[in-house]
């Protein structure tokens, strides 16, 4: 255990930092980002790969149905995602038409088997450019980004 | 190396009826793996009998790829609320 994930500890049992923060902490600590003297790691190009996807509604405040509306807060880390669509390749070829079938039913013209492993990590890569912020008229906010 | 979630927390609440868990997964996944090592003869028994017709090589698959999404969940989070309602799972 180093020095850094100690005091993260300590701050964690005196109720500082919520387990939230200290979890983050940690996981920076983890990834050398946290380290004395080091660097954050950076992809070429100056971007970082996202860890996670982030769904939230939140109210507008300035709207009248603000108190009704849901609070949503989803971070789903790009693992589960890679390990979902890697999940796809077990799914049985009749049942993959199917799916096929009622994505065209709905008018989404998409074969789920033309997602290949190798276009996954470009895809995410690609991600990180995308920032979705919608707001709709009955006072909530959608984001859809990746972190 | 990806790894195993260690602790689940679940917070429901709906109206009055208010329910949280913390569930130490770092105690369930070695129990977990005690059961799957006693069950690991019927297993490659099952495998080995089903290999021929091509539902063999699809259980061993399905194994890996059900722990490499148990390795992938931790730092999920689902927080889902109103006023009277509140759904909330964190994966630590």
């Amino acid at each position: 255990m180093t020095e850094n994930q100690k005091k993260i500890l300590e701050m964690l049992s005196k109720n500082k930092i919520s387990i939230d923060d200290a979890y983050r902490l940690l996981n920076v600590i983890d990834s050398g980002e946290g380290e004395p003297g080091s660097t954050v790691k950076a992809e070429p190009g100056g971007k970082s790969m996202p860890k996670y996807l982030r769904v939230t509604v939140v109210p507008n405040p300035e709207h009248k149905n603000a108190d009704n509306v849901d609070r949503v807060n989803v971070r789903v880390p790009m693992s589960l995602i890679r390990a979902g669509i890697k999940l796809t390749s077990l799914i049985p070829s009749d049942a993959m038409d199917k799916v096929s079938d009622t994505l065209r039913d709905k008018g989404i013209d998409f074969d789920v088997r033309s997602v290949k492993s190798e276009d996954l990590e470009e895809l995410i890569e690609a991600l990180g450019d995308m920032e979705i912020d919608v707001e709709s008229g009955k006072g909530e906010r959608v984001k859809v980004f990746v972190e | 190396m990806k790894r195993p979630p260690v602790l689940m927390r679940l917070r429901f609440h709906n109206g009055d009826r208010k329910f949280g868990l913390w569930l130490p997964l770092f105690l369930l996944i070695p129990l977990a793996l005690v059961v799957l090592i006693i069950l690991s003869p019927l297993i490659i028994i099952a495998i080995v009998v089903l290999w021929p017709s091509g539902w063999g090589k699809l259980a061993l698959l399905v194994l890996q790829a059900a722990w490499g999404l148990l390795c992938s969940m931790p730092g999920l989070k689902v927080d889902v609320r109103n006023p009277n309602q509140c759904v909330y799972i964190s994966v630590i």
